[in-house]
C-alpha cells in the first residue's frame, strides 16, 4: 500500500498546474528517509506548472525529513515550520522557495489539526 | 527596559549587558546574548584577579559595536588604577569581543584574567512568562574551545566560545594567566557563536553571509544605507539629529528572516520583538517609503510568501490572512505557542493591500504588484469571507484558541484597550473602528490596482462599490451624534463601544470619514481630552479607563501620531498636522532623537518634558519611522502620477527645511519648506518648536 508521502507526490504529479505557484520557477528536491532507506523526489515548478519525478539531482532547494514526519506533514497533521524549528526537518538552499512551496501541502484543517505533543517533559541538567 | 543596560545588536541577534559589559541574567531579565528568540549566553562576566571591573565609560560606536573602558580597581578618587581594560564588542552573527589589558605601572605584573560563561537557552517567551526548561543541558571542552549545549528531542541549540590567545578552558569559562611588562599590553579576541543544528548537523538558520571582515562590511553597509536616503538640510539642529538617529536605528532594526532569501525588513523592536510582525513591518515600511522604499518591497514579498493558506484555529490562520508574528524559539518549535507563524491580527491583511498600492504610487514598481496580484486578491477576499465574524459587513476579531491566541487583534492589543465610556469591556467579537477604515482604504486602493495594473475593470468596479457602501454604513453605525466622534468599536450585538480614542485619527488617514464629520473629529483630536501638548493620547481624559501611564489607555504613541498627522493632511488640516509634528519632534529632542514606543499622557504643562513609559521598547521600529512620516506630512509630499507634489506646512521655529534627493518614480526630487505655522507656546525647558525667537535670530 502506498504511504501518504507516496500518494502526495503521485497526486502532485497529476495536478499539473498550481496557480498559487505562478510566481515560482524552481526545482525542489525531497529526501525522505525511512530507517536506512531513502526515497527521493524532484518537483520542478515552471511558473506554476508542476513536474514530479523520482530521484535526486540538481535543485535550488532541498527538503530532508523522516518519512513518518513527512507523512504527518502531507496529511495536514504536522506543522512543517515547527518541525523545522525542532530540527526534525531540514531545508537547504533557497528557503524562500520552501515557504511558497508549502502551498502545495494540504492545510492543517482545524478539525484534524492538533498541536504537537511533546514526549518528554522533564527539566534536568547533565 | 531597565535603565543603564547596554544594547548592541545586528538584526535579531543582540546583546543586552550591564554598563561594564557583563551579563548576569536572571531567568526573568532580558539580559544576555539572544539570537532567533533564544538566549545563547546568560552569564558573561569578566574578572581580573578575581575582582569585577569598574566602568569609566561606555561608548556606543555603532548599533552593532560598543566599547567599554574599565579599570581593575575600586572606583575612588584616591587610588589610581594600575591596569585598565578595554572591551570592544561587536555583534555580527554572534558576539565578538576584543579584550585589551594595559599595565600602567613601571613594574611587570602577573594577572589572572577570567571570563565566566554560561547559557540557559531560554526562549524569550520563557523569560517573559517565567517558565522552566524541559530539556537537558550539556557542556564540552574541546580543542581549547567551550561548547555549551541544550537539547530536547531533536531540538538543539549550541553556543561555541573560542579565543585567539591560549586559555585554560573549563566547563564554566576561560582563564588566562597573563604577564604584562611595564606599560605593556595584552590582547585577545573572544568569539561566541550561536548555532541551531538540525537534521544531520546541518544548520537550521542560513549561513552567515558576511564572514570575518564583518564589522568593516557592516560599517560600509550602514554608510551606504544612509547615503541612499534623502539628505536633510535644516535650520533646527534637533531635527537633523533626530533624522540621522531614525535612519541609523532603522538600519539596526532591519533583519533578514530565516526564510526570506537574504532580504531584510524591519523587525518590531528591542528587546522583546526582534522578529517579523505583519502590522509593525507594514506600518514602518509605509512611514519609510519616501526614504527607504526597499523595506516595503521586502515586507510585501515576505508577508505575501507567508500568507495564510488554510483554516487553523491554533494559529488563527485563514486563507488570505497576513501573519501577525513569527518566532523561532523552543516554545514555538514544540507548538506550546502558536507563532509558527501566528495569524491573529485583524489589521495586517487590509494594510498589506494599502502598502502594495502606496508602494507602487511612490516607486512605479508595477512588476511587484503583478507578481503579488494573487496574494492581494486573497487579502481582499479575506476581508469579506473570513473577517466578517458578525455577518454585518465589518471586520471583527475573536481569538479561536483563547489560551494562546491574542485577545485584541488590533494595534492596541492589551487586554483593557477597548472599553466603553463607563469602563466596561465589550464581549467578543469586537469590530474596532480603525479596522473598517483600513478595509475601506484597502478596497479603494485595490480597485486602483485592478483598474490600472491587473487589467480587471469589473473587479475594480466591484471593489469601489463595496468600499463606498462600507463608508456609507460605517458613518451611520459608528458615528455617535451626541458626542460627535466615532465609536471605538461595535460589540457583539452591533452596539457602539462609545469611548473616545485616538483611533479616530486613523479613520482620517483611511479616508472613511464623511467630509461633514471631519471638523468635529479634528476638534476632538486636538482638544484637551486627547491632545496632551506632546501628542494625541491613546484614550481621552474623561474616559473611565483613562490612565496617563496605561499602555493603550492614555499614553501617547509616537507612531499613532504620525498616522494621525497623515490623516489630518489627507483632509486638508495642514496646520493641525504641523502642530502634531511640532509636539512629537520636540519630544524626540528630549529622547535624544530616539522616540520610544510610548510615553506618558500627562499634560505638557504639567511635566514640561515627556515622561517615558516604564517598559517601553526602544528602539522600536514604528517609533523610529515616526520622524520620517512627520517629515512627509510637514512637507506635504504626495505622489501624483509621475510627479511628487510638495505642499509644505511647517511649524514656526523649524526654520528652513530642504529634503534632497527623494527617490521615486520621478527619479530624484528635492523638497523645500519654511516654518510658518504658529503652534501654541507653553512653559518650556529649552527652546522648542513654536518659538518664534529662534527663527528671527536666524533670518532677521
Amino acid at each position: 500500500m502506498a504511504t501518504p508521502t507516496e500518494e502526495f507526490f503521485d497526486e502532485l504529479g497529476r495536478r499539473g498546474h498550481e496557480p498559487r505557484l505562478e510566481r515560482i520557477t524552481a526545482t525542489v528536491r525531497f529526501n525522505i528517509t525511512d530507517g536506512g532507506h531513502a526515497s527521493h523526489w524532484r518537483v520542478e515548478i515552471d511558473k506554476g506548472d508542476l513536474h514530479v519525478t523520482r530521484g535526486s539531482g540538481k535543485s535550488c532547494c532541498g527538503i530532508c525529513a523522516d518519512r513518518a514526519l513527512f507523512d504527518g506533514i502531507v496529511t495536514g497533521e504536522v506543522n512543517a515550520i515547527a518541525a523545522m524549528l525542532r530540527g526534525a526537518l531540514s531545508v537547504d538552499g533557497d528557503r524562500e522557495t520552501w515557504v511558497v512551496v508549502q502551498r502545495l501541502l494540504p492545510g492543517p484543517c482545524s478539525h484534524r489539526r492538533r498541536p504537537f505533543v511533546t514526549q518528554n517533559a522533564v527539566g534536568e541538567r547533565s | 527596559m531597565t535603565d543603564g543596560l547596554v544594547q548592541t545588536l545586528d538584526g535579531n541577534t543582540f546583546v543586552v549587558s550591564d554598563p561594564q559589559g557583563d551579563i548576569e541574567a536572571s531567568f526573568t531579565e532580558p539580559t544576555g546574548l539572544f539570537s532567533y528568540d533564544t538566549r545563547f549566553l546568560s552569564t558573561w562576566a569578566l574578572t581580573v584577579d578575581g575582582r569585577r571591573l569598574t566602568m569609566l565609560s561606555t561608548d556606543d560606536l555603532e548599533y552593532y559595536e560598543t566599547r567599554f573602558f574599565l579599570v581593575a580597581a575600586p572606583s575612588s578618587v584616591y587610588v589610581d588604577a594600575k591596569q585598565s581594560v578595554i572591551r570592544q564588542r561587536t555583534v555580527c552573527d554572534g558576539l565578538h569581543e576584543r579584550l585589551t589589558v594595559l599595565n600602567h605601572q613601571e613594574q611587570p605584573v602577573d594577572l589572572a584574567i577570567r571570563v565566566e560563561a554560561a547559557a540557559d537557552f531560554a526562549d524569550l517567551f520563557e523569560i517573559k512568562d517565567n517558565l522552566a526548561k524541559k530539556g537537558k543541558y550539556y557542556t564540552r571542552v574541546d580543542d581549547g574551545r567551550l561548547l555549551l549545549g541544550y537539547e530536547r528531542e531533536t531540538f538543539r541549540r549550541e553556543t561555541m566560545i573560542s579565543t585567539t590567545a591560549p586559555a585554560q578552558v573549563d566547563e564554566h569559562g576561560l582563564s588566562f594567566d597573563v604577564r604584562l611588562q611595564p606599560h605593556g599590553k595584552w590582547t585577545t579576541e573572544l568569539h561566541v557563536t550561536p548555532a541551531s543544528p538540525g537534521v544531520g548537523g546541518r544548520s537550521l538558520m542560513p549561513k552567515p553571509s558576511r564572514g570575518a571582515t564583518a564589522p568593516t562590511k557592516m560599517r560600509g553597509d550602514l554608510e551606504k544605507w544612509i547615503g541612499r536616503a534623502p539628505r536633510l538640510e535644516c535650520d533646527w539642529e534637533s531635527l537633523q539629529a533626530t533624522y540621522r538617529r531614525s535612519l541609523v536605528d532603522l538600519a539596526a532594526l532591519r533583519f533578514s528572516p530565516v526564510l526570506a532569501g537574504g532580504n531584510s525588513l524591519p523587525a518590531a523592536g528591542l528587546p522583546w520583538f526582534m522578529t517579523m510582525f505583519g502590522r509593525d513591518s507594514i506600518l514602518t515600511s509605509l512611514q519609510a517609503l519616501p526614504f527607504a522604499p526597499e523595506l516595503a518591497a521586502t515586507t510585501l514579498r515576505v508577508l505575501g510568501d507567508w500568507q495564510g493558506r488554510c483554516v487553523d484555529d491554533f494559529r488563527d490562520e485563514d486563507p488570505g490572512r497576513i501573519l501577525h508574528e513569527m518566532r523561532y524559539g523552543e516554545l514555538t518549535a514544540f507548538e506550546e505557542r502558536p507563532q509558527s507563524p501566528y495569524y491573529g491580527t485583524a489589521d495586517a491583511t487590509p494594510l498589506y493591500v494599502v502598502l502594495l498600492d502606496e508602494y507602487e504610487r511612490w516607486t512605479g514598481d508595477a512588476d511587484l504588484v503583478r507578481q503579488f496580484e494573487l496574494e492581494a486578491r486573497a487579502a481582499l477576499g479575506w476581508i469579506d469571507e473570513y473577517a466578517d465574524l458578525m455577518g454585518n459587513g465589518y471586520i471583527a476579531y475573536q481569538p479561536r484558541e483563547p489560551e494562546t491566541g491574542l485577545e485584541n487583534q488590533c494595534w492596541k492589543d492589551s487586554w483593557d484597550s477597548i472599553s466603553y465610556h463607563d469602563g466596561r469591556l465589550p464581549g467578543f467579537p469586537r469590530a474596532t473602528c480603525e479596522l473598517q477604515g483600513y478595509a475601506y482604504d484597502a478596497k479603494k486602493r485595490g480597485a486602483r490596482l485592478a483598474r490600472e495594473i491587473w487589467n480587471d475593470p469589473e473587479y475594480a468596479d466591484r471593489l469601489d462599490a463595496d468600499a463606498d457602501a462600507c463608508k456609507r454604513r460605517f458613518n451611520q453605525d459608528y458615528w455617535i451624534s451626541d458626542r460627535q466622534h466615532y465609536a471605538l468599536a461595535l460589540d457583539a450585538d452591533g452596539s457602539q463601544v462609545d469611548a473616545l480614542a485616538s483611533n479616530n485619527g486613523h479613520l482620517l488617514w483611511s479616508g472613511i470619514v464623511d467630509d461633514d464629520k471631519a471638523g468635529a473629529v479634528v476638534g476632538h483630536l486636538l482638544g484637551r481630552a486627547l491632545f496632551s501638548g506632546w501628542g494625541v493620547r491613546t484614550l481621552a481624559q474623561g474616559e473611565a479607563r483613562f490612565n496617563p501611564v496605561g499602555y493603550h489607555v492614555g499614553t501617547v504613541w509616537p507612531f499613532d501620531n504620525s498616522f494621525i498627522a497623515w490623516g489630518l493632511r489627507r483632509y486638508g488640516y495642514k496646520e493641525e498636522a504641523a502642530r502634531l509634528a511640532a509636539g512629537m519632534l520636540d519630544a524626540a529632542e528630549f529622547f535624544e532623537g530616539r522616540l520610544p514606543e510610548a510615553f506618558a499622557g500627562y499634560d505638557r504643562a504639567l511635566t514640561r518634558y515627556p515622561v517615558q513609559y516604564p517598559t517601553a521598547c526602544s528602539p522600536q521600529a514604528w517609533s523610529t519611522g515616526t520622524p520620517l512620516l512627520l517629515l512627509r506630512t510637514m512637507l506635504g509630499l504626495e505622489p501624483l502620477g509621475d510627479h511628487l507634489v510638495v505642499d509644505p506646512a511647517l511649524p514656526v521655529g523649524i526654520g528652513r527645511i530642504e529634503l534632497l534627493d527623494i527617490p521615486g518614480r520621478w527619479g530624484h526630487i528635492d523638497a523645500f519648506g519654511r516654518g510658518r505655522v504658529e503652534v501654541a507656546s507653553r512653559p518650556r525647558l529649552r527652546r522648542q518648536l513654536g518659538d518664534p525667537v529662534r527663527e528671527k535670530s536666524k533670518f532677521v
